[in-house]
């Protein structure tokens, strides 16, 4: 290709690219620098835009920092720790739970059966719908009193009993697994399409050989399902974890971070992942300290990254 | 041979075949109870929608004609039951006595994943019902039997109050603002948004696509590898900076602010690349030796061959920003009605009525219903967009 040809052919591509390639630069990669430079400032004088004052590192000393008080070290923001801890236990029952149902219908429909179409969509549908919707609907099935749950738990257990009076939402103790089974009941059709295309390919010949080994059923998904299902299921587990990290619209219709839990000397949102602490920031017209949180839930996914390719990819494939 | 292939060699002593039939009628039977009961819900559901329609706001004449058809409800209910179950005893009858237990297994597998298509679709179909209870009955259940979530005297009124539809006081002055705040114009708010981020995303990721997957590009490679690298970053580090870009352009409170910020897709390059990929470059060749200009490709090869990924992607966008709440939250400016999109009127509505089941769950199902219509239509590409990425990488 001649010169003039090849610059031709650049400008034509530029001009294909640039709409894009202006939307990326100017709201996807000048913001991550332009949110390092709002981390170093203050905006608690006020609500406005305008009100913020240059504070260097403090913000993050805020957030990572110990302090001494009375007899021993103090976290300066427990509230933020406590956010990491409540994502690392979200995504702790989330993510196992979340393969589990969706391997076990994979495995239900991996049969001739008539009629598999409808039952794959009619699983995958949840997922397609407004997420804050869902929440809502759920709130109000665990509701009590008059949520779905307490109505037909009263018919069996009577009036008095959990669900009637209290409702999963309430106590600190089951308001966080309440959500994952919801969110879990909503994903588990995504999971269970990807692990059906892995099981049509894996040769019937396989399972044939390891019958005339004399591999019973339960050997064969050990040695032979799961290990073939493995990228599927590590893909999921990735996908899991930046999903709990980015955990927001489900806290916020469910339980607001609520219910309160004492731990120690401190007063602490049992559902409050790290997600809609960094939003409760924000509404309080904390900007800088928000843009700090958000670097160090960057930097922690880096790490997770980091650590999953260097630990885990030689096993992919 | 070890003694677990002795084992195995010894052909399976076939399961007596009295315990086959015990285990026949009870599958039998729960199947029929299964039957009876989601037919009849189902089918009371038709009846009670067409009733509530036909009734308007009186929750007493629509039970009266509820009431009047419940034998056709029963009919209809025992028709399907009866079909079901002499197709399935036909079939037992037919299947040779080998095939038995086979036929149990599946027979078993159809029942539970029965039972999981409900476990999984009991909070639409309840929210169903709940929005056409009326006002105080949501409380009220079947006490005979807890299943039964139908309304026996259903009413739209929950419709017309959230789209203030309900009669006005006469000669009451309605301030328009107030009077446009309702799931109506929340509705189409949703999806002038959606449809255009749609459009726009489609766009601008197929044009990009083209250019990385068939055209040159000094750094082409490492200029995919940087869009691949942001891909990495969680959504919610864009929060803070977006929001203040948005507002010193002056955006806040606009249609504009919600979609602008996200109208660079990679994932949608990602995914047209892939596919464009495909096309083969004699096609071009042939087209720019006609004398086709640069844009004539793009539009007369390009695009209709890569059809069914556009309209995955299309759709795919649609959905995200229909149910992009935490960025709408943030940019709606709350006092300006045709701003707010559904979930943001969603989460809105639900602070004023928080108790207010019916009023809740009818202005949900403004959010559900389009996209399940939608789904039932497009399944495929949705159900094969969604999980094509995960596949692939």
């Amino acid at each position: 290709m001649s010169a003039p040809q090849n610059s031709r052919e650049t400008a034509s591509s530029l001009l294909f690219l640039s709409p894009f390639l202006i939307l990326f630069t100017v709201f996807l990669i000048f913001p991550i620098l332009y949110s390092l430079y709002l981390s170093f400032f203050d905006s608690s004088q006020g609500f406005g835009l305008t009100n913020l004052r240059w504070v260097g590192l403090s913000n993050y000393f805020q957030i990572l920092g110990i302090h001494w008080e009375g007899a021993s070290w103090k976290f300066n923001d427990p509230a933020f720790w406590w956010s990491l801890v409540v994502t690392a236990i979200y995504g702790g029952l989330s993510i196992p739970l979340g393969i589990a149902a969706a391997l076990f219908l994979a495995i239900l429909l991996h049969n001739k059966l008539y009629g598999k179409g409808f039952f794959r969509s009619a699983f995958f549908l949840p997922n397609i719908l407004d997420m804050l919707v869902v929440g809502v609907i759920w709130t109000l099935i665990y509701a009590p009193k008059y949520g779905a749950l307490a109505q037909i738990t009263s018919a069996f257990l009577g009036p008095e009993q959990f669900f009637n009076k209290v409702g999963p939402l309430a106590s600190p103790y089951t308001a966080l697994p309440a959500v994952v089974f919801a969110m879990v009941l909503k994903g588990a059709g995504f999971g269970m399409v990807l692990f059906l295309a892995a099981l049509q390919n894996i040769p019937e010949a396989v399972y044939e050989a390891a019958d005339i080994d004399g591999a019973s059923k339960t050997q064969q998904f050990w040695y032979i399902t799961l290990p073939l299902l493995q990228p599927i299921i590590f893909f999921m587990v990735i996908t899991g974890i930046i999903g709990s990290l980015n955990a927001f619209t489900e806290i916020y219709a469910m339980t607001a971070g609520g219910p309160q839990l004492v731990i120690g000397e401190e007063t602490l949102g049992s559902t409050s992942v790290a997600g809609y602490y960094l939003y409760k920031q924000f509404e309080g017209g904390r900007y800088g300290y928000a843009a700090a949180i958000s670097y160090v839930l960057l930097a922690i996914t880096l790490l997770i990254t980091w650590i999953q390719q260097r630990f885990f990819a030689g096993e992919r494939r | 041979m070890n003694m677990q292939n002795i084992a195995t060699a010894i052909p399976e002593k076939p399961a007596s075949s009295p315990l086959r039939i015990v285990i026949f009628v009870s599958l039998f039977v729960v199947m029929l109870a299964l039957c009876v009961g989601i037919s009849g819900q189902l089918y009371k559901f038709v009846t009670m929608v067409a009733a509530a329609f036909m009734a308007g706001s009186d929750p007493a004449k629509a039970g009266a004609i509820m009431k009047n058809m419940a034998w056709l409800i029963d009919g209809m209910v025992a028709v399907t039951g009866l079909a079901l179950a002499s197709f399935v005893i036909r079939r037992w009858i037919a299947t040779q006595a080998e095939h038995r237990a086979e036929f149990l297994r599946t027979f078993f597998l159809y029942l539970c994943l029965t039972v999981g298509v409900i476990v999984v679709l009991f909070p639409f179909f309840w929210m169903l019902c709940t929005s056409f209870k009326p006002a105080g009955t949501e409380l009220l259940i079947n006490t005979a039997n807890p299943f039964d979530i139908v309304p026996a005297e259903p009413t739209i009124g929950n419709f017309k109050k959230v789209l203030k539809l309900d009669a006005a006081p006469t000669g009451a002055s309605i301030d328009p603002v107030e009077a446009k705040k309702n799931f109506g114009t929340y509705f189409m708010n949703s999806l002038t948004v959606a449809s255009m981020a749609a459009f726009l995303v489609t766009l601008f990721a197929s044009m990009g696509g083209y250019v990385f997957a068939k055209k040159e590009l000094p750094y082409k490679k490492q200029l995919f590898g940087l869009l691949m690298a942001t891909m990495m970053i969680p959504g919610m580090m864009y929060m803070v900076p977006q929001f203040f870009m948005v507002c010193s352009m002056g955006l806040f409170g606009t249609k504009l602010a919600m979609i602008l910020p996200h109208l660079a897709s990679v994932f949608g390059i990602f995914m047209l690349k892939q596919f464009m990929e495909t096309i083969p470059s004699s096609l071009i060749e042939a087209a720019r030796i006609d004398g086709a200009s640069e844009w004539q490709i793009f539009r007369v090869v390009i695009i209709p061959l890569s059809m069914p990924i556009i309209l995955t992607l299309f759709l795919l966008t649609f959905l995200s920003h229909w149910s992009n709440f935490l960025w709408q939250l943030i940019v709606t400016d709350f006092e300006n009605p045709l701003s707010v999109t559904l979930p943001v009127g969603l989460a809105l509505f639900r602070g004023q009525y928080t108790s207010d089941l019916g009023l809740i769950m009818s202005a949900s199902c403004f959010s559900i219903v389009p996209i399940v219509v939608l789904f039932l239509f497009a399944q495929r590409y949705f159900i094969e967009g969604m999980t094509q990425g995960a596949v692939k990488e």
